[in-house]
């Protein structure tokens, strides 16, 4: 250890950033995490760089972690520059599931929206070239002050939509006003009406409710919806009707039963891509997307299940992208009414769940058990201080007994998507040795959303609707901000569970409030035990998020959100 | 002749306008409210009213009837209620993708099912005649999904001579669409071949039994004359019926061939509608395929009556 060059970094940071400087240095977070956390706070890589090296270590691919407090030139970094090998021109064809309607930017609820968007729209923080992080997208820097209560975001000049009009800071805001008001699922609680104001054309400064050290994490790829939208969008204007962007790709035809066709924007920021195009294929199930792989019609699928897709990991000619994410299934339990509104009976539930076969049977080992809580194991701030739950079925006999609950019969809704049906079967028949009888429900997964998970009424609470056991899928998030704020919090706009806890909500408070690592730490602690121990949902597995693409291609990167990053690819030789 | 046509017409708009009525009883009888299906579970009831408002469909039932009937007469659908685009050109293009198809389909079917039924019949009881009968009860015994999933695997996968997707690129010249279509529209032929070729056989017997026929071959006319002036057709009547129900069917589209083909055709867009509540398509869809099948079958009519003289005479009578 270096303490001299550690004493030099340490007098030129502010108070938060140090905190972040001591945590690594005292080993309490990994040099990955410490290069994550540091750049979204504003750290510089510089000062990055000489912390790991006075701790004795080096920087590795420093470009890929360039995040948002290092200034990074266009194109450098996220949605890059085109690759340096590979052949122009060409036309990459994705499969991708059909989407659920039109391509509304801030109502989209569906993967494949998000994909299809992220092609012509763009972040104020994207997603880092080895996809592992965010980085400079429309903003080129960010920075909180010492309460991480308000970020100045500093914008890409020379940026400009489709039609040539330029971007400025007005789009920004007026961005945020329509995602405020459309009660966005990451935002809500954290941005409000007048929270982002323009401080000149190429700056935003947030003024936040509470202090949040994620923020940028939630104007960011992880929160599809925070695309930046032409200050023109009115609220319900769609990309399918009125195409626009400052990406690298322009929307020419969208067809929600076929796909979606798009062509290079040559006047793009990060230069000319290599592609001439890209077009998107919608398929109803992964087994026709991987037929039509092996067919030789499409080039990459932006997503697919171990199961349908276990041809592709066997093939010689296909590169298979697997990354461990936060995607999992909640099993959710309405908490208010019905044959779970006791505790006892929510947590005999989870109880019969064998998750080890869960994982092996559905995945394969790829995923990892989760406790009933969305704190997963990769969040540097997860606490194992909360004993993971295994099958037990004399206790949830016990359980159920004390509940006063005997031969208990549930409908288990789900829609059909990915391995949710199996899960559906495998839960049943998990549950039978308990005397749970669950009868698995399937319906259409885009039908699935507004008549079983929220349906529309009635409309407040949100999802009050909700059958009162079903399964619903949670897509990748860096920071639990979205899953915590809109699945568990009182009237949260995802809440089917109907959960209500005020041990829950000031858990979640001190959570966002939090400054440092430690007290992140610390909050998340209750906040596992919290949600353990009421279980409103049962999770029983994060699982890797796996796409690819045919090695005739390169370049490609995907979020675990569904956005297939396509400006750096080119075909092979 | 004008006079059979008219009737045929009158009872065939008397059709769709029930087709349009009972569309319009079952659409409305779905506990749904339009506006909330379209901005989703958290917009704001204001939204949800104003939109119900403009949509139309916070009036009156009989008044929306009223409308909606008049709307039909002009081929005024409204917009998608998921794409929020007029649906009647959305429709179109699926019915015109459904046509190519249910064309190629019937192109592939029709002559050699009705020659290899012909062909049976004239060869009653011997080996060839049971071959073919074999064959059309076997074929027309496996389902679609069935013979369209062993192509693509066979065919699209291992082979690799034909796409595994029917949907041709964008501006594909005519043979490159055939290219694209081809094995679904065999996976559907194979299943009409049995069919039509069935009925083409029993037709064919029939007549070749009946007295005329006797006669003609008695008179002295060769096989084919006998065949080609007095057989055939007297005995395609009923078969031509079969291929006209079989246009309408082929039209509205094969979910399952479609599903497996990922080919955009009637039966996808409808089963998209009907999974999203899109009313509007969904109307569009079942008015557009009842309007189908009233065309195939007038069609049907007026060619059995060109063939048969006497059932022109009776509707005159």
């Amino acid at each position: 250890m270096d303490y001299s060059e550690l004493d030099k970094v340490r007098r030129s940071t502010t108070p938060l950033q140090l905190d972040v400087v001591e945590s690594f240095a005292r080993g309490r977070i990994s040099r990955r995490e410490f290069i994550k956390r540091g750049t979204i706070i504003g750290q510089s890589m510089a000062s990055i760089s000489a912390v790991i090296a006075a701790c004795g270590g080096t920087t590795t691919s420093p470009s890929a972690s360039t995040g948002g407090g290092a200034s990074a030139p266009a194109g450098s970094a996220g949605a890059s520059a085109p690759a340096a090998s590979g052949a122009a021109g060409g036309t990459i064809r994705v499969a991708a599931q059909r989407p659920k309607g039109a391509l509304d930017p801030v109502a989209m609820v569906d993967l494949t929206s998000y994909g299809i968007t992220a092609q012509s729209l763009e972040f104020l923080c994207t997603l880092s070239a080895d996809a592992s992080d965010i980085a400079p997208g429309l903003a080129l820097s960010w920075t909180p002050d010492s309460t991480n209560a308000v970020w100045t975001f500093k914008l890409r000049t020379g940026v400009t939509w489709h039609d040539g009009t330029p971007f400025t800071a007005d789009d920004v805001v007026a961005t945020m006003e329509r995602l405020v008001t459309a009660g966005n699922s990451g935002l809500k609680g954290v941005i409000a009406a007048g929270s982002a104001v323009a401080t000149d054309a190429n700056t935003v400064t947030f003024t936040l409710v509470s202090p949040n050290g994620n923020f940028p994490y939630l104007v960011s790829v992880f929160n599809a919806q925070s695309l930046i939208t032409p200050k023109a969008y009115a609220a319900g204007t769609t990309l399918d009707k009125a195409a626009a962007g400052t990406g690298p790709f322009k929307l020419t035809k969208y067809d929600v039963a076929s796909g979606a066709t798009f062509v290079r924007n040559d006047t793009w920021w990060g230069g000319k891509t290599p592609l001439d195009g890209v077009e998107f294929i919608f398929f109803d199930d992964t087994g026709s997307m991987v037929t039509a792989y092996q067919g030789g019609q499409i080039d990459a699928l932006v997503q697919f299940d171990v199961l349908s897709g276990a041809p592709l990991f066997t093939d010689a000619n296909f590169t298979v992208v697997e990354t461990p994410t936060t995607n999992h299934r909640q099993i959710w339990m309405r908490a208010d009414t019905g044959a779970f509104a006791k505790k006892e009976v929510r947590q005999a539930f989870a109880l019969t769940m064998d998750r080890p076969a869960l994982i092996q049977s559905l995945f394969k080992g790829k995923a990892v058990p989760a406790n009933d809580h969305v704190i997963a194991p990769f969040y540097p701030y997860f606490s194992d201080t909360v004993t993971q739950r295994v099958q037990n079925i004399d206790m949830a006999k016990q359980l159920l007994a004390t509940a006063g609950v005997t031969d208990l019969k549930v409908t288990l809704q789900y829609g059909k998507l990915n391995e949710i049906p199996d899960l559906a079967v495998l839960l049943q028949s998990q549950a039978a040795p308990a005397g749970i009888t669950i009868t698995p429900a399937g319906t259409d997964n885009g039908a699935f959303y507004g008549a079983q998970w929220c349906p529309d009424a009635p409309a407040d609470p949100p999802c009050s609707g909700a059958a009162e056991f079903g399964i619903v899928d949670y897509g990748h998030r860096p920071t639990p901000d979205v899953f915590l704020n809109s699945a568990f919090k009182s009237k949260g706009v995802w809440n089917s569970s109907q959960y209500s806890s005020a041990a829950f909500d000031s858990a979640f408070s001190d959570f966002q409030k939090a400054v440092g690592v430690d007290a992140q730490k610390a909050a998340c602690a209750n906040i596992e035990k919290v949600l353990n121990d009421d279980v409103p949902v049962a999770i029983p597995y994060f699982y890797n998020y796996l796409s690819g693409n045919a090695k005739t291609f390169q370049g490609v990167y995907t979020s675990a959100l569904g956005q297939m990053f396509l400006s750096s690819a080119s075909k092979v030789g | 002749m004008t006079r059979y046509f008219s009737r045929r017409l009158v009872l065939s708009l008397i059709t769709l306008w029930l087709l349009a009525t009972i569309v319009f009883v079952i659409t409305n009888m779905l506990p749904s409210d339009v506006a909330r299906t379209i901005l989703g579970p958290f917009a704001p009831q204001e939204s949800v009213d104003a939109l119900n408002q403009r949509l139309g469909t916070d009036r009156p039932l009989i008044v929306q009837y009223v409308d909606q009937i008049r709307k039909l007469v002009t081929l005024d659908f409204g917009d998608s209620f998921v794409s929020q685009r007029a649906v009647l050109p959305q429709i179109l293009d699926a019915v015109g993708r459904s046509a190519k198809l249910a064309g190629l389909a019937l192109l592939i079917t029709i002559p050699i099912s009705i020659a290899a039924g012909v062909f049976a019949a004239t060869r009653r009881d011997r080996k060839i005649d049971r071959g073919i009968v074999l064959l059309g009860v076997t074929s027309s015994s496996i389902p679609e999904f069935i013979t369209g999933t062993i192509l693509v695997v066979v065919v699209g996968v291992q082979l690799k001579l034909l796409p595994v997707l029917a949907t041709p690129p964008p501006n594909a010249d005519v043979p490159t669409q055939i290219r694209y279509l081809l094995m679904p529209a065999v996976a559907m032929a194979i299943v009409y071949f049995g069919y039509i070729a069935r009925m083409a056989r029993a037709g064919t017997i029939e007549v070749l039994g009946s007295d005329y026929i006797r006669t003609a071959t008695m008179k002295g006319l060769s096989t084919t004359q006998t065949m080609r002036r007095h057989v055939l057709r007297n005995a395609l009547i009923p078969t031509v019926a079969v291929i006209a129900v079989q246009i309408g069917y082929l039209f509205g589209g094969i979910i399952a061939v479609e599903k497996i083909f990922n080919y955009n055709g009637m039966g996808a867009t409808m089963l998209f509608a009907a999974q999203h509540k899109d009313l509007p398509m969904l109307t569009a869809g079942v008015i557009v395929i009842g309007i189908v099948y009233m065309v195939a079958t007038l069609g049907a009519d007026m060619i059995t009556a060109w063939m048969n003289p006497r059932i022109r005479l009776d509707a005159d009578r």
